[in-house]
């Protein structure tokens, strides 16, 4: 087990966060030091409260990728969390806070190895991260056994929050909430907002695994809820290299717009190959989940994005003081702008921070931790907060983005908000 | 299919097949020569691209990246043969182990030193723009891959045929104890063999990279189609790269818009189909046991 630390300190110190993670340990090390100290000073009458105590060691269990094809989303909520931590003294309500990271390294069944040396072996007291939908699913009756808190704080599988048939391929627990979103938020109101605005006919382009095909399915639902028809589609599988034969397919058609479900590399390829080969010349107009346009693509991309329209929870451009907070502060610790991913990480240690506060910092009965974080609001980053108490999903509204360059800077602009989105999820 | 969709597509599937036969030429050389799957194909591809990214935002230059690249992986590959290869030699499989080894020590690096961002390198100035073929525009680009393929394809074969230099691969590929035997250094050949090998995954590199962009992962894709290519082509043949290339990259284009839900199986079945038929592969040679 041994290896196993080490290599994961390996990981954790890759890239530039090695240099801020050096200071942050120092940082953070002083600070559990201090805080070691002043408890005992100041409340000697703490004796007899149960193993999970207020001023006892809070250990959060991060499950992120640090290698392979995701590597740099485990890197940016990893910089979320940090930069929440120092915010708030390394503390969440009065708990200073020991983190664990544990690299999934892209590996379903690595990352479930992971989840149960979380429960087993460090008995963590909460359990946050995972990117992909197939390792939520895979770790979902784990946690839930355990009666683990676990905060998933990107996989957006509907499945993970919802009551379904058999439990399959998952379903929701008292014990999962989810900080980010699921894939109907981000597709169905959007379908159903293009149809109603009149445009009725799309054509479809997805990247072909769970996410892609699912994103898909709920777009169409909502398209036909107000006579919206899909003229066809094409489908690359994730991480296709050559964009040029799907591309080359669309500008075939005689659909003008045409909707997508690309993300990180294969959002770049797309946005590259349809502007090579002519699209935005030929009269095609390109939609999409905010994914497509987010700052990870729209650096590489910058212009060539111009006239996308996407929807997101969120936009580093969102206009309220939380954010400005959230952008600003983000900044000033990391060289780069934060990203969606970070957002819902930023939210997750929020909730967290939120529940445990009302809780005094008692984890020991997970009931009462689970009903407080169903209690949870606050104004976040991406507009208000809450937990659907229903499905232990997110309540948040949907923004309309335009991508716009002004003044060398290549930004998604706000064109309208779809208010209060639930999942359907019962 | 349309006659301009099916032009539009055969093109995609062409300058595929050019970017693969870049890619799989240096992979089939060192095979032949020395008998070494060098696993750390990919790899070099990917660092090629990378080396790229570094010259083009320091220089603004595609075209001195174009010549870095190879430059500095043929350089690496010279490096790498006489410090680790030259060790194991004669022992095929734990060369092949090593390679693994390299790939992993190479694309941590790459990690370590230019993140694990998803990067794009932008098209160059001149060739960023669009032409008027049958059917519509088409992407300069694109047309360039072609070019640039059959290009290193004749210089190839000029190489290989007509100098001294190809004629010491011929006898080295045929039996390179004998050719030691005759007084030729092999160890210096072996070396220059492999480092040409590096230098043309790094061009791959350069050429695919305003493409198919700069990320974590690419290595195993590029080392996963080059491995194909040789494969369905013949192993350690020139014209088996050819003849695998120009066959994997169209299949693979049109295999992907017709047949979507199998886009990862097409070029899977022409392997299982062509060693079905040809085990050596379509121009490959039958090798004798050594």
């Amino acid at each position: 087990m041994g290896g196993f630390t080490k290599m994961n300190g390996l990981a954790a110190k890759r890239g530039y966060t090695y240099r801020l993670t050096r200071r942050q340990f120092l940082v953070a090390s002083s600070a559990a030091a201090l805080a070691a100290c002043a408890p005992a000073a100041v409340t000697p009458g703490a004796s007899g409260s149960p193993s999970a105590a207020p001023g006892k060691e809070l250990k959060i269990g991060q499950l992120l990728p640090f290698t392979g094809v995701y590597a740099e989303l485990g890197n940016s909520m990893r910089r979320a969390t940090e930069l929440y931590l120092r915010q708030n003294d390394q503390k969440l309500a009065n708990r200073p806070v020991k983190l664990i990271y544990e690299d999934d390294t892209n590996v379903t069944a690595t990352g479930i190895q992971k989840a149960q040396k979380f429960i087993d072996q460090d008995k963590v007291d909460v359990m946050m991260g995972v990117v992909p939908t197939p390792l939520a699913y895979g770790i979902r009756n784990a946690v839930h056994e355990a009666k683990m808190i676990f905060i998933d704080t990107n996989a957006g599988g509907n499945a993970l929050t919802r009551d379904t048939p058999d439990c399959k391929p998952a379903c929701k627990s008292p014990y999962i909430f989810r900080s980010s979103f699921s894939s109907y938020q981000i597709s169905f109101p959007i379908g159903d907002y293009l149809s109603a605005k009149g445009t009725k006919d799309w054509f479809l382009a997805y990247a072909n695994y769970g996410f892609g095909t699912e994103s898909k399915a709920d777009f169409t639902t909502g398209l036909k809820k107000n006579g919206g028809n899909v003229t066809g589609e094409v489908a690359p599988p994730l991480g296709n290299a050559d964009f040029a034969p799907f591309v080359t397919q669309i500008k075939n058609q005689p659909t003008k717009n045409v909707y997508s479900f690309f993300s990180g590399a294969d959002a770049i390829g797309f946005i590259k190959t349809w502007n090579q080969l002519g699209l935005p010349a030929a009269g095609y107009k390109m939609y999409g989940a905010g994914f497509l346009t987010e700052q990870d693509v729209l650096k590489e991309v910058k212009d060539l994005a111009n006239g996308a329209i996407t929807s997101l929870f969120w936009a580093v451009e969102l206009d309220n003081a939380e954010n400005k907070k959230f952008v600003a502060d983000f900044q000033k610790q990391y060289p780069l702008l934060p990203d969606v991913f970070a957002v819902q990480q930023y939210d997750g240690m929020r909730a967290l921070d939120e529940a445990l506060k009302k809780l005094g910092g008692d984890t020991s009965d997970k009931d009462k931790f689970s009903k407080a974080l169903e209690d949870v609001t606050f104004k976040s980053p991406r507009g208000d907060f809450a937990f659907d108490k229903t499905t232990h999903n997110p309540i948040q509204d949907i923004y309309l983005r335009e991508v716009k360059t002004t003044g060398g800077q290549t930004v998604n602009t706000i064109l309208d908000k779809i208010a209060k989105v639930t999942d359907p999820g019962k | 299919m349309s006659p301009e969709l099916l032009f539009q597509q055969a093109l995609n599937g062409l300058s595929f097949g050019a970017l693969l036969f870049i890619l799989a030429a240096g992979l089939s050389l060192v095979f032949g020569m020395m008998d070494v799957v060098n696993l750390a194909h990919g790899a070099f591809y990917m660092l090629g691209a990378y080396v790229a990214l570094t010259v083009v935002q320091f220089t603004g230059s595609f075209w001195l990246a174009l010549a870095a690249a190879p430059v500095a992986l043929g350089a690496l590959g010279l490096a790498i043969e006489p410090l680790l290869l030259r060790h194991l030699r004669g022992r095929h499989l734990d060369q092949v182990l090593l390679t693994i080894g390299v790939s992993l020590v190479i694309v941590d690096l790459i990690g370590l030193i230019w993140g694990r961002e998803v990067r794009s390198l932008p098209f160059p100035p001149g060739l960023d723009g669009t032409v008027v073929l049958i059917g519509g525009v088409y992407p300069v680009y694109r047309l360039f891959v072609i070019a640039f393929g059959v290009a290193l394809a004749a210089v190839i074969a000029v190489i290989y045929r007509r100098t001294k230099l190809g004629m010491l691969i011929r006898a080295g590929v045929e039996d390179a104890e004998m050719l030691g035997a005759l007084g030729v250094n092999t160890d210096r050949l072996f070396a220059l063999t492999f480092a040409v090998g590096a230098a043309l995954a790094g061009l791959a590199g350069v050429i695919a990279a305003p493409v198919f962009g700069l990320q974590p992962g690419m290595d195993v894709d590029a080392l996963l189609y080059s491995l194909v290519v040789v494969v369905v082509g013949g192993l350690g043949t020139l014209g088996g790269a050819v003849a695998g290339s120009v066959l994997v990259g169209p299949v693979d284009t049109f295999g992907k818009v017709l047949f979507q839900e199998f886009a990862l199986a097409v070029i899977f079945a022409i392997v299982a189909l062509v060693l079905l038929f040809k085990p050596t592969g379509l121009l490959g040679r039958i090798r004798i046991a050594r």
